[in-house]
């Protein structure tokens, strides 16, 4: 068999994207909106994989973009155009984030995974604080909301960009010089790996998405306040997906993207407290007994068959 | 100058919860690398764990201390042997036992805290005992805030006389300092790490316990807790009980002074505050050598 190369990758991509660009015409609202989740954590988590998935660097500051990115639509809306405010906000957290990265991607390890879910925190009490103190107001109303079918190709359009950004970067020298940090940082270093630059670079490709993301989701709440758009849970959910479908690869996110979306829907509503009872000892037993996620399981089968 | 006193004396009260909180987390980090992020969800089951106590069988929640921090040892014992053992084991390096105990963490927060409002629903519980003030150097308290504070940093100090002076307390310093030297000396790991993940959750189930003579309890009440005891640990130095100690202090009274002259709603924006410009200028921590 021919192995599948770069182009064929991008070409699948481009071709899964018009196939669901038509969606809108076929499904109905109810299922419109589930694939509409679906496509928002399938770029979420292709992203945070993207940088955390290669250099094992355990980030949490997904929220954070995504928060920042909402934010600008909410301020913009009104004055300036949506697909204008996705771009502004996925422009946001890359800048933002390349800002924080240079001053904290050196550390590694808890250090980095604390200060990044501080971060998030951090930008949300600011906002709060600001709002409060200059708005005077809480939350903001969306007025004027853009339509589903907009939103929908929207989302759809960051989400495979996403896909084929990660494809291309996992091809790339940047790619390679991320795996040699994952593996073993200061002999990447020795080999002559610009590694802090690599990082920074990284971080900040990899935090566009989730800016881009959130700038075109904000217009589907109604209202928005700090508390729902920098939702730990947004950025928790992320990792996960990423880590269950296999933080090292681009299918395993996106297929487990797809689960969980479809399950959240279906029991999140029904049983609340249940679910994340039920979520939380599945995050358990998933890094106890399957640590290189669902496409570890793929990998093994593959692996037994060439040996047969 | 009274006020002065009130002031210092309200940042000392809050601050010795906070270390409190932090010496168990940061024991448990020094020692095995567990970043345990479910840490103030086991500080949420020691205060319902003391309400319980004195609403249904109408226990003196001091006297119920010792039950409380019994239950949650062994507890911990049992949440190390089911989910942080395998990870030990089979982590190919120390980043990785980090990372997954990290999930793992988050895992049992979502657990705990949904567990919680299971069990007891999303209302605000609470019980009264001790709240008249007394006058303590021309500053009045309210009394059970005084015995919080004594009890926190009573728990605080004794652990720092168990990790100096006793065997145990040496065993422990020497895992942290080589954990192959250790091994090589015979001090077996099977034994220590449960004991002193058991002896972490303790702490906090203590936290929990003093924290609910004075504040109502609710399921999601640990979270800002467990927050709080990592930048306290990051400004500590990890894996550093005395830098614990006085970080918590210190961000009791950063805290305290900075809402004075701010305002409420800063308070969490100046603990990242502080966190964030500690990581960046001195990375190991304040007190690190």
């Amino acid at each position: 068999m021919r192995r599948f190369t770069l182009r064929d990758s991008i070409a699948a991509t481009v071709l899964a994207a018009l196939a669901l660009a038509a969606m809108p015409w076929l499904m109905s609202d109810f299922a419109l909106a589930l694939t509409l989740t679906c496509l928002m954590y399938a770029g979420l988590a292709v992203s945070w994989a993207m940088f955390c998935g290669a250099t094992n660097c355990l980030s949490l500051a997904t929220a954070a973009f995504f928060g920042m990115g909402a934010y600008v639509t909410a301020w913009g809306i009104g004055t300036l155009a949506y697909g204008l405010g996705v771009l502004l906000g996925g422009l946001a957290a890359a800048a933002f984030a390349a800002l924080v990265g240079a001053a904290v991607l050196h550390l590694r390890g808890a250090y980095f995974a604390v200060i990044t879910f501080g971060l998030g925190e951090l930008v949300r009490h600011a906002i709060t604080y600001y709002e409060k103190a200059y708005a005077g107001t809480v939350g903001r109303v969306i007025s004027e909301p853009p339509e589903t079918v907009t939103i929908y190709h929207v989302v759809l359009l960051v989400s495979a960009l996403a896909v084929v950004t990660a494809l291309v970067v996992r091809a790339s020298r940047l790619g390679l010089a991320l795996r040699g940090i994952g593996s073993d940082e200061e002999r990447a270093r020795t080999l002559g790996v610009e590694t802090r630059r690599a990082k920074i670079l990284a971080f900040s490709l990899s935090a566009f998405f989730p800016g881009a993301l959130g700038a075109a989701m904000a217009v589907r709440w109604t209202y928005i306040d700090p508390l729902s758009v920098f939702n730990p849970f947004i950025g928790f959910q992320t990792v996960l997906i990423a880590m269950v479908g296999g933080a090292h690869t681009i299918l395993g996110p996106i297929a487990s993207s797809v689960l969980f979306s479809v399950l959240t829907e279906y029991l999140r509503l029904q049983f609340p407290y249940l679910f994340l009872v039920i979520l939380g000892l599945l995050l358990i037993l998933l890094v106890l007994y399957l640590p290189g996620g669902l496409a570890s399981l793929l990998e093994r089968w593959r692996w037994g068959k060439s040996r047969a | 100058m009274a006020f002065w006193f009130e002031l210092v004396a309200t940042g000392l009260i809050t601050g010795g919860i906070y270390a409190l909180v932090a010496l168990g987390l940061n024991l448990q980090y020094g020692l095995m690398r567990i970043m345990n992020i479910s840490h103030g969800e086991f500080l949420m089951l020691g205060a319902y764990l003391t309400w319980l106590g004195h609403t249904v069988l109408q226990v003196n929640p001091i006297v119920f201390l010792p039950v409380v921090a019994l239950a949650l040892f062994t507890l911990g014992v049992a949440v190390y042997w089911l989910c942080f053992r395998r990870i030990i084991r089979t982590a190919p390096a120390v980043e990785m036992i980090e990372a997954r105990s990290l999930l793992v963490g988050f895992g049992l927060m979502f657990l705990l805290q949904n567990a919680a409002y299971l069990a007891w629903g999303a209302d605000l519980r609470g019980y009264s005992f001790l709240a008249e003030a007394v006058d303590v150097g021309g500053a009045r308290f309210q009394a059970n805030r005084l015995v919080v504070f004594a009890f926190a940093v009573g728990a605080s100090l004794a652990l720092l006389a168990v990790l100096r002076w006793t065997l145990i307390g040496k065993a422990v310093r020497a895992m942290m300092q080589s954990p192959t030297g250790a091994q090589l000396v015979g001090i077996d790991t099977r034994y220590l790490h449960p004991v002193v993940f058991g002896l972490g959750l303790a702490m906090a189930g203590v936290a929990g316990a003093l924290l609910s003579m004075v504040y109502e309890i609710s399921p999601g009440m640990g979270e800002p807790y467990t927050v709080t005891a990592l930048i306290v640990i990051v400004l500590g130095g990890l894996g550093s009980a005395l830098g614990s100690l006085l970080g918590g202090f210190l961000l009791g009274l950063v805290e305290t002074f900075g809402m004075h002259y701010t305002s409420p709603s800063l308070k969490m924006l100046l603990s990242y505050a502080v966190l964030i410009g500690v990581l960046l200028a001195r990375p190991k921590g304040l007190f690190a050598r």
